[in-house]
């Protein structure tokens, strides 16, 4: 046991180092790309009615535009190898700053949007898969259609609309939290956990109905990647030697479905909500600008519109090394999961 | 049925109360002390005087710091705006101006005091005014404009007194001082904080207030929410007492459509940015108060680069005016909200009046401008973009489909650019953009002041590129005109040339529409174009 876990150990070791060159290769290909985007920073941040030349001039310096490209490139690694990701012009805080407050505001939105997805699309699937061609399997499909087909945004106002607007269920759809409730003391940075330590039940349910509707529209666009896999990964199980065995020594419906196939058909699903988590979280912009969502994602198109190029290139560092990480997780996982399957 | 939960954080009395409410007007009720502002942009820097600082920023610094003096107000079409004419002591009792107009003396308030308790001094004063005209701060270039350049020109005659010189007699160096940039810091605490790399302290005022002002910061999350708390010793409004909100959340919601949710359904109390669209429909059902002013200080246009052909031809320019379609566009665009810069009669073909922004005698009148092509040498038309930024794609969108339409009628083919803020900027600044619409703004908003920052000199704001001697001369000496009949005199001949050579085409001025609880009252059009918190109060 103990040689099994200090292997996976240094399986994963050998593999974050593996991926070092390529977080290197994002970094520079990154900052070459946001300095070849037209638009200068400077000029854009010096609108004020008065800013003239000398304005510019002192933005250019403070953002260390007044040297050369390779130059700005060196200064720009050895102040990520001291942990600097630079300052946002935006909001005047360091990236690294305003990219932690950010993250956790991200990941739980994401999760639960996930969570939401899985929870929906496992099932759907599962039925789609037990009577292929029949009703209920297009019935699944046109849902699955729907789901992907409506851009987040527009599910995201319509829910709003529906919960908000008109039937005044929902809380109103800015942030994370009613802006007259008091944050519990922040100890994981997601609300729902933080609220629960602090005992504070009240809290918590207010910052679980402030994450439905965001987390809902997220997970409607995402249902259907997920449910197409179960349903497909469920009829090659269902069509197996070992569910017709299971059948034919006439165990129940329920412990064939459930224990024998769907354990079985699950392990791509759980491939695929990795690869849809890491996407989800970059691609969360429109639903975290409909709700205000103070996350990475609007963050950072928010910098890009503006050129402000620290925080796009956090942005990006942060997600390669978050696809990075979830990589290997998944990676091990398998490795765990199944001796067979060697990493590294 | 909603729960909502509200909970004061400063308060040691205020325990947690859950409130069973079952409407939002009777929930508006139990914060009737709290205004909840909800605004497109978002506040992120706590001194304006930071480069790249946002309209939101300017807007809270007013509340957090004093000035030395303050616009007063009037009212204008029976609502309230800002009043340039009028400006009254802040921080200052009393000001005076000597009778040759070279030295402002100002009396300080011998009660005000800093939000550490700390009395305002006149070396306070001086110290910030010091930091506007000599850190590297936008300050100094707004200060620029009223003949304020040198610290040699603040001095401290006793602990309340404080006089200001000026090498010449300048109309607009007293106004200069009730604009957002002067603000006074408490320059004990200030200093303590200054580096020998920032001795203004720059930096950290970024993050940290040091003033006099209405409110003091209770939290602040850049790019989502700023808390202010009442300052309750602060007695520098007009009727001698506190402001009247205990507290102002300042809170970031970018979607538009959401803004105009919260507002209707009583959770935000006032927003002043809603897409024209919205303020219309709101305004028809008839349940929010909607203040719309024309934004008297401010001006769309479009604009063409005189510099470069077939643009430099004053005829290419006529006829561009004589085609566009005002009446569409305007509707288009704003749904006519705003007031119209065009189709204007000027009877004996002479400007009405010396003050800009005037309304021009344009029309969409195409047989006039497809002979000023002529005359123009391109009967046959020529090929051109039309440019604008995304920022602006609301309502530049629709206007530049209806541009493209009536000029493709005289032969004119435009290619339509929406382009990214930042890019629109760069490329206005490195003049390259032949045709294109913008909007300005002047705080101070006086004939020669507009002449001189946008039709002179080879600098960014000189939009289109006009480089007219003439007009230049006339601008710079009506600055310093004192003979009022003289000023009016030289704006007109300033409208006349503008209309002649029109570089670029004024359309209209927007309405500031304020959409608020009907139960807000004292909104005031302000200079910066936001919400001064301490205008409003609650019935």
């Amino acid at each position: 046991m103990m040689t099994g876990l200090g292997a996976t150990v240094v399986r994963a070791g050998r593999r974050l180092l593996s991926s070092l060159p390529a977080l290197f290769g994002v970094l520079v290909f990154t900052f070459l790309l946001m300095r070849v985007l037209p638009g200068d920073p400077a000029v854009f941040f010096a609108s004020g009615p008065n800013a003239g030349k000398e304005e510019i001039e002192q933005i250019r310096k403070q953002m260390g535009l007044d040297k050369s490209v390779p130059e700005q490139l060196v200064f720009y690694l050895s102040d990520i190898g001291r942990g600097n990701l630079g300052r946002s012009m935006m909001t005047g805080q360091p990236v690294l700053k305003d990219l932690r407050e950010r993250l956790p505001a991200s990941l739980e939105l994401t999760f639960t949007a996930l969570l939401i997805a899985l929870i929906a699309a496992v099932p759907l699937g599962v039925v789609a898969a037990l009577k292929p061609g029949s009703l209920v399997d297009h019935g699944v499909r046109l849902f699955c259609a729907l789901g992907v087909c409506v851009p987040t945004f527009v599910s995201g106002l319509l829910l709003i609309y529906a919960f908000y607007y008109l039937l005044g269920l929902a809380p109103d759809p800015t942030g994370r939290i009613d802006v007259f409730t008091s944050l519990p003391p922040q100890r994981t940075g997601f609300l729902s956990i933080d609220f629960l330590l602090a005992g504070d039940i009240e809290g918590w349910w207010a910052a679980c109905k402030q994450l439905i509707l965001p987390a809902l529209s997220m997970a409607l666009f995402v249902i259907a990647p997920l449910a197409r896999i179960t349903r497909a990964s469920m009829l090659v199980s269902l069509g197996s030697d070992f569910v017709r065995t299971a059948r034919s020594v006439g165990l129940s419906w329920r412990k064939v479905v459930v224990t024998y196939a769907l354990r079985n058909a699950i392990l791509p699903v759980i491939t695929i909500a990795g690869i849809v988590f890491s996407t989800m979280l970059g691609a969360n912009v429109l639903v975290e600008k409909v709700f205000s969502w103070p996350g990475v994602a609007s963050y950072a198109l928010d910098a890009l519109l503006s050129s402000d190029y620290a925080p796009v290139q956090g942005f990006v560092l942060l997600m390669a090394g978050i696809f990075v990480l979830v990589n290997l997780v998944v990676d091990i996982c398998y490795g765990i999961a199944d001796p067979r399957v060697s990493i590294g | 049925m909603r729960f909502v939960s509200f909970r004061s954080a400063s308060s040691v009395l205020a325990t947690t109360a859950l409130l069973l409410v079952a409407t939002a007007p009777s929930q508006a009720q139990t914060r009737a002390e709290t205004l909840r502002y909800v605004t497109g942009a978002s506040v992120n820097t706590l001194d304006p005087n930071i480069p790249g600082s946002t309209r939101e920023s300017f807007a809270l610094s007013m509340s957090t710091y004093d000035r030395l003096v303050a616009f007063g107000r009037k009212q204008l079409n029976g609502k309230w705006v800002f009043d340039l004419d009028k400006i009254t002591g802040e921080l200052a009792e009393s000001y005076d101006v000597s009778p040759d107009g070279l030295k402002l003396t100002f009396r300080l308030r011998k009660d005000a005091k800093f939000q550490d308790g700390s009395p305002v001094t006149a070396e306070d004063v001086k110290w910030s005014l010091d930091r506007c005209v000599t850190a590297p701060i936008l300050g100094k270039a707004q200060l620029l404009t009223g003949s304020l350049t040198s610290a040699d020109q603040f001095k401290v005659i006793d602990p309340l007194t404080i006089e200001v010189t000026l090498p010449k007699p300048d109309k607009l160096a007293l106004p200069n001082l009730a604009t957002v940039y002067p603000l006074i810091i408490n320059s004990k605490v200030a200093k303590e904080h200054a580096t020998p790399e920032d001795p203004w302290a720059t930096a950290w005022l970024k993050e940290h207030t040091a003033g006099s002002g209405a409110y003091v910061i209770e939290s602040f999350k850049p790019g989502e929410q700023v808390i202010i708390k009442r300052n309750e010793d602060w007695n520098r409004g007009s009727p001698d007492k506190p402001a009247f909100f205990k507290r102002v959340i300042v809170q970031s919601v970018p979607e538009p459509a959401t803004r105009a949710n919260l507002v209707e359904r009583g959770d935000a109390d006032l927003v002043v940015d809603l897409q024209a669209s919205d303020v219309q429909s709101l305004e028809a059902k008839g349940k929010l108060k909607v203040v719309s002013t024309p934004q008297y200080n401010s001006i769309t246009f479009v604009s063409m680069n005189n510099q470069i052909p077939p643009f430099d031809n004053v005829n290419v320019r006529r006829a561009i005016a004589f085609a566009l379609p005002y009446e569409d566009m305007f509707k288009a665009a704003l749904f006519g909200r705003g007031a119209p810069l065009f189709g204007a009669t000027w009877p004996d073909g002479k400007p009405l009046n010396g003050i800009y922004p005037f309304q021009a005698p344009v029309k969409t009148d195409l047989d006039k401008a497809r002979e000023y092509l002529k005359a123009a040498g391109l009967p046959e038309g020529f090929s051109t973009t039309f440019s604008f930024n995304v920022g602006q794609a609301s309502t530049a969108e629709p206007m530049a489909a209806l541009v493209k339409e009536s000029l493709a009628k005289i032969g004119i083919k435009v290619d339509i650019q929406k382009l990214p803020d930042a890019q629109m900027s760069t490329q206005i600044n490195e003049k390259k953009l032949p045709l294109f619409t913008e909007g300005i703004v002047a705080w101070l908003p006086s004939t020669d002041y507009f002449y001189r920052n946008f039709y002179t000199g080879n600098q960014r704001w000189n939009y289109s590129s006009i480089n007219h001697p003439e007009l230049a001369t006339i601008a710079q000496e009506a600055r310093f005109e004192p003979d009022k009949a003289k000023y009016e005199e030289d704006g007109r001949k300033l409208n006349a040339i503008h209309f002649s050579e029109m570089p670029q085409i004024p359309l209209w001025q927007p309405n500031q529409d304020a959409v608020m609880a009907s139960s807000i009252e004292g909104y005031t059009y302000e200079f910066h174009r936001q919400v001064d918190y301490r205008d409003v109060s609650r019935k």
